[in-house]
């Protein structure tokens, strides 16, 4: 059982799930190592569906504001979620390793922006970016596969059963049954629906 | 190869008196390593491949935070990197010289490397596979190609990304997740893809 706030009893790592995460019993999670960045404190900040499970590996790398939704029956094989607004990943997803789902940069485009964000981070006790810039949801729809090393930019939403090439960079919306693949991303084929 | 041939420029620490001395979690800094004030790394596995003989082997400026980052560095390598650098598990596998300005952000699981590690010929590969081979211990590799790495101030790389030897980065380059960077970046421009194009300017 995975309870919000409690230990984990196969954990290796001492920590905790978040309590404001709501996970169904059926769920699995490996270690509460997953989020030792997590800072969410909005009233659900993560939530996993029935079978999902989230292998180690796996970061949510969660601001104050963030969101996480996993659907039901998927599976996260060790993923990087960067998410300031909100992360949406449907049923039936598989989502590979070293896959980074981010929906903000985090810090400015403007390098003399980037400078004072970066000396006000070295001054906090907790070394965090966290310069509240325009964070842009990201919505990854059921059935949806996405192979390893890949990364979904800010904004992108990948449609129901498509799939993501392993190394990919997704930086537009990718439509629904298509496979798509390259860096940056380009439509490869459709699939029978 | 002459160890001293390069300079080995140290970054001027910080003159604030309050300022905390910089420290790495998990424990003490090998000795040809210095950092400057406020400057934290994290990560048990830090120095795990850090096998520098040079007398100046990495140097990190004041006010960086180096979070999980690997610094793989061979016999001659040489690391210099400047202040308010923000880098979370990045891999710096370096045999000669890279060099980092500062205010510069790498994000997760980056690669830089400023060489290939193998011979490119392959009569000279397999002679390479056998001097790496238990059955050789010792025995002298042949020749590698080496080439400095040079990443200016200002610099976003974004995670995924992966910049090879020989690289020169300009200042306030913004390189997007996921980038493959094998030629130069000119300054302020952004890039993306593999290769890595110019898609708009900064």
């Amino acid at each position: 059982m995975v309870n919000p706030g409690g230990t984990l009893s196969w954990d290796w790592h001492p920590g905790t799930i978040p309590v404001n995460a709501v996970i169904d019993e059926t769920a699995y999670v490996e270690t509460t190592y997953s989020f030792v960045l997590y800072r969410s404190i909005v009233p659900v900040g993560v939530s996993i569906g029935k079978g999902t499970s989230v292998y180690k590996g796996t970061m949510f790398d969660v601001g104050n504001q963030g969101q996480v939704n996993l659907g039901n029956y998927t599976l996260l094989n060790g993923t990087r979620i960067v998410c300031d607004a909100e992360i949406k990943i449907g049923d039936y997803a598989l989502i590979s390793w070293n896959v980074v789902l981010m929906d903000t940069y985090r810090i400015s485009f403007l390098p003399a922006e980037r400078r004072q964000e970066l000396e006000r981070v070295s001054k906090r006790e907790l070394r965090r970016i966290d310069a509240n810039v325009q964070a842009r949801p990201i919505n990854i729809e059921s059935n949806v596969w996405i192979g390893f090393d890949a990364c979904v930019l800010p904004g992108v939403t990948i449609g129901e059963g498509s799939i993501v090439g392993a190394r990919s960079v997704v930086t537009t919306d990718v439509e629904p049954y298509t496979i798509v693949a390259g860096n940056p991303a380009r439509f490869i084929r459709r699939l029978d629906e | 190869m002459n160890s001293e041939e390069y300079s080995d420029t140290i970054f001027p620490l910080s003159s604030e008196e309050s300022s905390k001395p910089g420290y790495w979690v998990g424990g003490e800094l090998p000795e040809n390593v210095r950092i400057g004030s406020n400057t934290i790394i994290t990560g048990e596995l830090a120095f795990k491949r850090f096998h520098s003989k040079r007398k100046s082997a990495l140097n990190i400026g004041t006010d960086s935070t180096m979070e999980g980052v690997h610094f793989a560095i061979g016999p001659d390598g040489h690391i210099e990197i400047g202040n308010y650098c923000y880098f979370t598990n990045a891999i710096l596998l370096c045999e000669l010289e890279i060099k980092i300005g500062s205010y510069v952000v790498i994000g997760w699981n980056t690669t830089i490397a400023d060489t290939d590690f193998h011979p490119i010929a392959p009569a000279e590969r397999i002679a390479d596979a056998i001097a790496c081979s238990p059955l050789n211990k010792n025995q002298p590799r042949p020749e590698i190609v080496r080439k400095k790495v040079i990443i200016e101030d200002d610099v976003w790389i974004g995670p995924n990304a992966t910049i090879l030897k020989g690289v020169h980065i300009g200042a306030g380059a913004f390189i997007e997740a996921g980038t493959l960077v094998v030629n130069d970046i000119p300054p302020r421009v952004r890039v993306m893809g593999n290769p890595a194009q110019i898609i708009g300017e900064v």
